[in-house]
This record gives structure tokens, sequence and C-alpha cells, in this order.
């Protein structure tokens, strides 16, 4: 135990110390508990430690940088982001977008569909009946996003009519925090949501491979694919009949099993194809490439457009529903009186890919002599992977 | 799980959370140094601060199976220079394209992939529910789910660690957001909320006693109907005061004090209208009612004048939450409004030509709002509802995350991606702990 020092010698000393900074932190809301605390610390004789004043030093820090500071953050500012970033922010630059972290400078706040946008794409989607993949021309947004606005928009009317509850205030709240794109007034041009045209990285596209080409070939996007994938390189005749990448689109669209295979086994792979095929708008390249060829018949090229898109949408409608009564036809949906469950039933197809070279196989369906049910092993994880919607 | 996410100030770690004590520890972090440390101690203090705050309620080993060396990544593509170019631009030359004046051909910001080391923990249906601003703490967003209140495409979800897929829709009960993300009531608000119940549940009793007497007098009031529904409009207004000076007397210190004079201007205004409505005409049988009747004949009147000047709305109006009167033309619109608010009551042509555009949204905007966000302190939160301090600072939605508000519902639309110059994935973070960071989960690849 260390040597105690007489504490009424001590307190005398320490005494200005004791009640300086409690007057100077006048700014703060616990002034009175603060002064009471150093007047019960002159009455107490036993002992020579300062008496923690009720907060440490770091708490007291913090809430000085609460109030001072830091107040802004409290309440929002309706219209604005309110981030940390704001404390930095030495000139207001404007077009710069939000960010919420100090230290992160690659993550920004983007913005968000207004109300009003978010019930014009349902409007046109639902009630005008356009396809999705014009839709998302339209507004700059992306075609994933149009499918959930919908069903979301279609949920919340669903709710309204069932007298659920809203978190309206909360909804009013949050586009005020958050910065919005709003619907373009009628006759403005519509500002873009976000970019719609997104080329997925391919894996194959990681590795650098030292390929040497002839100065006199020209080299194209078409040839990199295949490059990257390991196929031979095309025949003469072959390449010649592509004048532009965006050339295949319409032929892999017709028919997607045009897309030629490298490999064998396990490790077959289609050969990568140019980024003018795998961009979710492709369409949009042969629009250019139309306006690019005939720049003064802006009405004949708009109308070719149309019916490009109203082609490639048959195509693929019949292809689903092809693909849906495939499906269909295979399986079977039994769903008895009183039951709360729907069965379906599926033919079970017994080959090495689908029961294991043994037919002994973890993913195969069904029940087997000597195969213990999934259910039944050890450490088996039963938490979802996928909820039907 | 024993909760290890408290917000100590000495340590200083960023949590998954809106706290006040997170927000300061966010403001004053710095990077860990760097100088005079090895390698693996770089890694270590990296991986040990940026694991404080992705996936803090998982288990190392159970991260280690998760991460993914492999990034996602997406290139926005412009179709213009895909149609102007086959490609063959970008090979010329050397093999990267011809020199222009000492630029290369194609300029790109860097894609900042090491931010991207804890995507595979977005996709955890917890964390989702927090990005999606449903919950005010990833904690507590587990809790939502393990609660039950939580839905995946419209089926209860127990388990905080479901993954989502792509194109999964999840909902969190509206009331338990509102809480989350609601002010707390106060002593005198719980203690009127109890009242409250308690008063609801004698009169429930009541009514349990006595079933047949109730039925008679019924059938009295509706053949009265003319009498009863004249006071009933002037019911609904001083209701309607009695709520604002109930907001007033009640939550003094939580109140802003913009808030505080937004309502002490409706009040202002509803009072007037009681006193000059003295015998009001006007036949709606609920506030709903009303409503949509008063919107109606403004916009009629509205309508009539032709419009002298179009003063639209500012875009920050649009959606204002509570700004029933403008603070600095407080007392003119006011007047106004109590004006209308009477002429309305009163039955009488409305001379909305004197109420401009602006004034017009206000007044619609301020019933919306004593329509949508009543006093009732029954509820578990502060009403009428109002976000909770500190919010705004955490308030963003990534881009992966569709959200509809108004359901509390949200759709996870893809895994998240980089992209130059931004990546997807929300982390304090800079580059000199992400990569780190994610060197230490590489282990022997790196």
């Amino acid at each position: 135990m260390p040597p105690r020092i007489q504490s009424r010698s001590v307190s005398n000393t320490l005494l200005p110390y004791l009640t300086a900074p409690s007057s100077s932190s006048s700014s703060l809301s616990s002034l009175s508990s603060l002064s009471s605390s150093s007047s019960k610390c002159l009455s107490r004789q036993f002992s020579a430690t300062a008496a923690p004043q009720g907060q440490t030093k770091l708490r007291r820090q913090m809430f000085e940088w609460l109030n001072n500071e830091g107040a802004v953050f409290q309440y929002h500012v309706p219209g604005g982001t309110n981030y940390l970033t704001r404390l930095k922010q030495r000139d207001f630059d404007g077009p710069e977008k939000a960010r919420p972290f100090p230290n992160n400078q690659s993550f920004f706040s983007e913005a968000v569909l207004s109300e009003e946008l978010r019930n014009e794409v349902y409007n046109r989607v639902v009630e005008q009946k356009k396809s999705v993949r014009v839709v998302s021309v339209e507004l700059g947004i992306d075609m994933k996003r149009i499918a959930a606005v919908v069903r979301l928009v279609e949920l919340e009317k669903r709710q309204r009519a069932q007298g659920k509850p809203l978190a309206l205030p909360y909804a009013r709240a949050i586009h005020e925090m958050v910065p919005t794109t709003p619907l373009a007034e009628q006759g403005e041009r519509q500002t873009y949501h976000e970019p719609i045209n997104d080329l997925p990285a391919h894996p194959l596209t990681g590795s650098q491979i030292f390929y040497p080409v002839p100065e006199s070939r020209s080299f194209n996007r078409v040839e990199a694919g295949r490059v990257f994938s390991g196929a031979p390189a095309m025949e003469h005749s072959e390449a010649a009949q592509i004048s532009h990448p965006s050339d295949l689109t319409e032929k892999i669209i017709e028919n997607p099993n045009s897309i030629g295979w490298v490999g064998k086994g396990a490790n077959a792979r289609q050969i990568l194809q140019p980024a003018d095929v795998r961009i979710p708008h492709p369409h949009m390249v042969a629009l250019e490439r139309d306006r690019l060829a005939n720049p003064n018949e802006r009405l004949a090229v708009a109308d070719l457009q149309s019916k490009r898109l109203e082609r490639q949408d048959a195509i693929e409608k019949e292809r689903g529903e092809r693909i849906q009564a495939r499906r269909e036809k295979k399986l079977t949906t039994v769903s008895p009186e009183n039951s709360r469950f729907d069965y379906r039933i599926k033919d079970t197809i017994y080959t090495t890919e689908t029961t294991g070279v043994d037919g002994r196989g973890s993913k195969a369906v069904g029940r087997r002599y000597g195969v213990p049910h999934r259910d039944r092993t050890r450490g088996e994880v039963k938490i979802p992977t996928r909820v039907e919607a | 799980m024993r909760n290890r996410a408290s917000n100590a100030l000495a340590k200083g770690k960023i949590r998954q959370s809106w706290s006040k004590y997170n927000l300061y520890n966010l403001q004053r972090f710095r990077s860990p140094p760097t100088a005079n440390r090895t390698f693996f101690q770089q890694k270590w203090s990296a991986k040990a601060v940026s694991r404080a705050y992705h996936g803090e309620q998982v288990g190392e080993g159970q991260w280690k199976r998760m991460f993914n060396h492999r990034i996602r990544s997406v290139i926005p593509m412009n179709a213009s220079d895909l149609a102007a170019d086959d490609g063959s631009l970008v090979s010329s030359g050397r093999g990267s394209g011809l020199d222009k004046h000492g630029k290369p051909a194609y300029q790109t910001r860097p894609i900042p992939y090491s931010h991207m080391a804890f995507a595979p923990l977005e996709r955890r249906l917890d964390v989702a529910i927090f990005r999606a601003l449903f919950a005010s703490s990833a904690r507590q967003a587990r809790q939502f789910v393990i609660h039950g209140a939580v839905t995946v495409n419209g089926q209860k979800m127990r388990h905080p660690s479901y993954l989502l897929n792509p194109g999964d829709l999840f909902q969190v009960e509206p009331e338990r957001v509102m809480y989350a993300t609601g002010h707390t009531k106060t002593a005198y608000e719980r203690r009127q909320g109890r009242l409250a119940r308690r008063k609801a549940k004698a009169e429930a009793e009541e009514a349990e006693a006595a079933p047949e007497v109730e039925a008679e007098p019924k059938e009295t009031a509706k053949e009265g109907t003319k009498e009863p529904e004249k006071e009933d409009t002037k019911e609904t207004l001083k209701a309607l005061l009695a709520q604002a000076k109930a907001v007033m007397s009640a939550g003094k210190e939580t109140l802003a004090p913009q808030r505080k004079q937004e309502l002490r201007g409706f009040q202002q205004a509803v009072r007037r209208v009681l006193s000059r409505s003295g015998s009001s005409s006007v036949l709606a049988d609920s506030l709903e009612a009303q409503f949509s009747q008063l919107t109606l004949m403004l916009k009629a009147k509205r309508g009539e004048k032709p419009a002298t000047k179009e003063v639209k709305p500012r875009p920050e109006d649009a959606f204002a939450t509570e700004n029933p009167v403008k603070k600095d033309t407080e007392a003119a619109v006011s007047d106004k409004l109590s004006e209308a608010f009477a002429q309305a009551t009163l039955g009488n042509d409305v001379d909305a030509s004197e109420l401009n555009d602006e004034e017009f949204e206000t007044l619609k905007r301020a019933l919306t709002q004593m329509r949508d966000n009543p006093l009732d302190n029954t509820k578990c939160y502060s009403t009428p509802w109002q976000p909770r301090q500190y919010m705004s600072a955490f308030a963003f939605i990534p881009r992966y995350l569709e959200v509809n508000q108004n359901i509390c519902a949200a759709v996870y639309l893809r895994h998240p991606v980089a992209r130059p110059g931004s990546a997807e994935v929300p982390t304090p973070f800079g580059e000199s702990v992400a990569t780190p960071a994610y060197g230490w989960y590489l282990r022997r690849r790196w």
C-alpha cells in the first residue's frame, strides 16, 4: 500500500486546479453536478486522490465534442446529407458526391429513387405495359432494380388495401436525409439514376497473357475473348464475317447455343464473349452504330431500333415460355385439401452425375439403402440456403 | 451469444451502430501506425480494427470460411465508345493503344478491390437489415430476426445468418422499425402511455360487462345524424389542438427548437379556426374524409383561378416531414392558414387565390402530417414520430439494396461490386487498413 499523504495539505494545494476546470467548462450541461462533486471533495477527509468528478476524461471529451462540433449531427438537415465529412470540408464544392466516412475515400452515399420516380416506374411497366428493358433505358435505372421496384410497389399497394400499418413518417424522414434522384418535370430530360451498362469483370480476364499478334492484323474484342478462354484463333473466313463485335449479339440472342465451347469434361467452358454481347443492353451498341452509319436519318434509325427491340423481346419471351413448359412437364404439384403444404414431385434421374459413381452420392434425391439422410449426419448446417418466393 | 459490442471509449472501436458514442469514435479514429512495425503486426491490427466493425457478431472461424479472395467488380461501359471501336484501337501499337500526346488512349481510375474484403458479410440477413436503415445497429437487426419480426420472401426467417440470394425480398415489421429509428419516450410519455393502456383496458371490461345496454343509444345517435356530425368537425379540430399542446408540454427536451416553433404556429392556426367557426356546417364523418374534402375544395378553387405565378415547391421541400409553417414567415403564413381553415369549416368559398402554391402545399403537408403521424402514447416510441438523434450521420443506402421505406421492405438486388473509383461495401476504413486486412485473410496466398 502506498504511503498516505496528509489530506488537508494536499487538498489545499490542489484546490485551484480542482475548481478551475469545472468553471471553464461552463458550456457543459452537467455543470451543477460537477460543482457539487468538487465541493464534496473538500469535505472528504481521508482521501488523497482527486475525486473523478463523475466522468472520466474520455467521457468528458466526448460530451464536449458532442456539444460543440458534433451538435450539427443531432438533427438532420432536410434535403441534404449530414455526414461526418462535413466537418473536414473547407470549401463546399457542390458536384462532389457525399462521403459518409471521413477515412474512406472510395465509398459514396448514392442517391435512392424518389417516391415519384418509383411510382413512375410502376406506371410505365404495369399500366403502360412497357418492357423492363425499355423503361430501364428511358429512366436510367438498372433492370434488376426496376423489377424490384415493381415488386415493392405492388406489395405496398396490397398492404395499403389490407389496412396494414405503414411507416410513413419514417419514410419521409429517410428521404430527407439520403440523396434522391427526382423524377424529371414534363418536357425535361430524366437524369440517369445509375450506370445501366455495367460489364461484370470475368475471372478469366484476370490473367496476364503474352500473346504475339502480327502488326498487320487488327486484334479486336472477339479475338481477345478467345485468347482469354484459351480457344484457338478463328479461321480467316469466319473472322471476315464479323465486321464489329456487336454483330454477334443478334446471333447469340437468336440461338444461345451458338457460343462455342473449349476444354473437356469438368474443365469445359464457354468461349468468353466480347463486352458488346455481355453488357445488359447490347442493343444500345447497335443503335449507336446505326447512328454513326446514318447520321442524318434519325427517324429511320429510331424505327429500326424499336423493331429490333420488339424482335428480341419476342424471341426471349418465346424461349422463356418454352423453358417454363419443359419444367412444368417434369414437375407435378400435389396440394392435398386441409394441408399446409404443396408437394412438388420430380422424377429422379439415376446417373453418375446425380447419385455419384457408387450410387451413394450425398446430393442425390430420395432414400437409398445404406445412405443416411443428410439431416441426420453430424455437423449438418440446417439454416436454409434459399427461400422460394 | 454474449454481446461484446460495447462502445467503450478507451478502445475507440467503430461498430455497426448509430449511437453517439460510435459517432464520436468514428470521428476520432486514426488508422493504426505502420512505422517501426512488422508486416505481421500491421496486418494483425488492421484485421482487428476492421473485424470490430464487419461481422463482429460472426465467429472468426465462420468468417474465415466465408471469406473469398475473388472480388466482384464491374466496369461501366459506354455504348457509343463500344460502337466507335471494335477493340483494335486499344490493342494497336505495342498492345496498349497508341499514345495521344503522352497520355494513354483509355484512362481509368483504379478499382478499390481491397475495400471489398468483407463483401460476403453483406449478404447476411442481419447486416442487410442494418444497411437498409431498418435497425439502429446490426445487433438490433439480429434481435429483430430472432424475435420473429422479419420475413424473407413472405416467410418468417429466424436465422440472422441466412445469406440473402439476389432477388430476395425481406421485410421488417414497421412498428419495430419505427421503434428502432425513432426517439425514445420520456418518463412522462411512458406514464401517459401506461394510463392510456389502463383506461382502454377498463373500458374494454366495461363494454364486456354491458353489451346489451350499448346497442340502443347507437340507434338514437343515428337518427340525429346531422347534429353530431356538425360537432364532429369541431371536435377533430379541437383534438388537433390538444395534440399539438400535448406535444409542446410533454417531450420538451426531446424537441428541436425549430420544430417547437413550427408546432406552435400550427397550434395558433387551429386555435383561431376554432374561435371563428362557432357554427360549423361541414359534413364530414372522419378526419380523413374532412382532410380529403378540404384539399379538394382548395384544389378546385385553385383550378378556377388562372395561375398568375407558378411557384414550384423547392426540391428539398418536396418531402419535408414536419414543416407546417416556415419559421421565417411564420406569423404571415399561419394567418393565411387559419383563414383558409376557417373558410373551409364554415363551408364558404375558400379564397385560395390568396394562398400561393407554397402555402397551399404547406397546408396540405400539415394536414397530412397530422393524419399520418399522430400522437399516441401507447406506442413504444415517442410520438409524433421523429428520427432519433445522430441518425443522419449514418443514413445511406448502398446500391445493392432497393428499399421501400413505407412498408419497411427491401430487395437484395445483387452482390456488392467494386467499380472504378468506388466500392459498394460500406466500410469506415481507408486503404491503409483495408489492404492489410485483406492480406491477413489471404494467408498464404499473399
